[in-house]
């Protein structure tokens, strides 16, 4: 369990890191804040319509607080919370309300509280997307159990949309990765995995839209889920591999052990990485591009940032092209490596025996 | 001082890691070209492989892209 606990640990120092620059980014107030745009926040963003505060649920002492936003909590009656950007400098009050700055919350004497586990607009999008593939998905199964699609040709939009995508993972994901007898066992967890990724990438391409799969912590928790699946699933001959490698001299045995248990870790390290990665880099891509009028601006004067902004432009409409193709080049690579880890842990090599 | 070199050693880093991707990726890609050109019936099982061996040079990649983000933001 304890790499387990390491690798939480690297990813919250990862994202704490983050969301530190991003909190120094805001305070000169003339910088287009770039980080902030690709991390989580506490508030949904409808510029420039206005934002909308979520709510915050902290465990603190053994107590737990519950307010309806960020704003209502630092406006309560007690100072036990405050906002981290107002710890050093006097409060300012509009209209006689402390309004929220870095959205940061901690302790009145600075140090952070015990568990924040307030809703952040990853969170939202997250749910927005699980929501989404169940609307799609269980009605769609219902239609298979009653026959439509099985007996006769599929009908409707959904069922020919997805009938094709499905039956692309279950034959050319699933079937060739895991192999005949045991694939019927994962497809489940790989289409799941599939249409969440899919579904949460997308949200990253709509207007205010926030793609969750952008935010290290959530595929984390997807890789951590391929690699459960791998170590509950596999079979002796893989353990056998890990600890005792058959088929080499005994001192060289001592030598892949260590080797072969890093390459356990390594394999769903890697596939959290990329999936954040891909998506984190598409977003900044397009406000660096964006953001290259601005610089042109102050450089060669106002002018000629008008007269070259239509580049810019245009190159982020083809970046913008490249993330839909990307959201599901990725949502693919995460489910085929899925496949292919748990195909190489189940295996036992019962054919070539029988050969 | 070191926080610049520390930048400094970032960017560099970044791009090293990027020119060893690329060069994988690029070799990967010829590779799957050639071969998709002498057989055209293989190619979808030749596009698969190609992705899949891809990701891996990627995932590779992003480890020394990490260690220039955390050596960038220290």
């Amino acid at each position: 369990m304890k790499p387990i606990f390491r690798l939480l640990f690297l990813i919250l120092l990862f994202t704490t890191g983050i969301s530190a620059t991003s909190q120094a980014e805001t305070e000169d107030q003339n910088r287009v804040d770039l980080i902030g745009k690709v991390v989580d926040h506490h508030y949904l963003d409808f510029k420039p319509l206005g934002t909308i505060e979520l709510p915050r649920f902290i465990y603190d002492d053994g107590e737990f607080f519950f307010y309806r936003n960020t704003t209502s909590l630092l406006n309560q009656e007690s100072d036990r919370f405050t906002d981290a950007s107002y710890l050093d400098s006097q409060l300012e009050k509009v209209d006689g309300q402390i309004v929220p700055a870095s959205y940061e919350v901690v302790r009145s004497d600075g140090t952070t509280p015990d568990f924040d586990f307030s809703i952040t607009s990853h969170l939202i999008f997250f749910w927005l997307a699980a929501i989404i593939t169940l609307l799609v998905f269980l009605p769609l199964s219902r239609k298979y159990k009653q026959g439509t699609g099985r007996r006769t040709e599929p009908k409707g939009p959904f069922q020919n949309i997805f009938e094709t995508l499905v039956i692309f993972i279950r034959d050319d994901i699933a079937l060739q990765n895991i192999g005949p007898g045991k694939y019927q066992k994962f497809t489940p967890y790989l289409l799941t995995v599939f249409f969440m990724i899919l579904f949460m990438n997308f949200f990253g391409l709509m207007p205010w839209g926030v793609s969750s799969t952008a935010d290290i912590t959530v595929t984390a928790v997807l890789a951590i889920f391929t690699f459960l699946a791998t170590q509950i699933f596999a079979s002796k001959e893989h353990w056998k591999h890990i600890f005792w490698f058959p088929g080499v001299p005994v001192p060289i045995k001592f030598i892949l052990m260590p080797v072969e248990l890093l390459g356990l870790f390594t394999k769903p390290f890697a596939l959290c990485i990329r999936l954040f990665a891909n998506m984190a880099s598409g977003k900044i891509l397009i406000f660096s591009l964006l953001g290259t009028i601005f610089i042109f601006s102050e450089l060669f004067g106002p002018g000629i940032a008008y007269g070259t902004s239509w580049i810019w432009v245009l190159l982020t409409l083809f970046v913008y092209l490249i993330k839909a193709l990307v959201s599901f080049i990725q949502a693919y690579v995460f489910t085929i490596l899925s496949a292919l880890f748990i195909g190489l842990a189940v295996d036992d090599h019962s054919e070539e025996q029988a050969h | 001082m070191e926080m610049e070199l520390a930048h400094l050693a970032a960017g560099f880093g970044a791009g090293i890691t990027t020119i060893g991707a690329a060069i994988g990726i690029g070799m990967i890609g010829k590779g799957a070209m050639e071969g998709s050109a002498r057989q055209p019936e293989a190619s979808g099982d030749i596009r698969t492989s190609m992705l899949i061996s891809a990701a891996f040079i990627e995932g590779v990649a992003l480890f020394g892209q990490v260690v220039c983000i955390i050596l960038a933001l220290s």
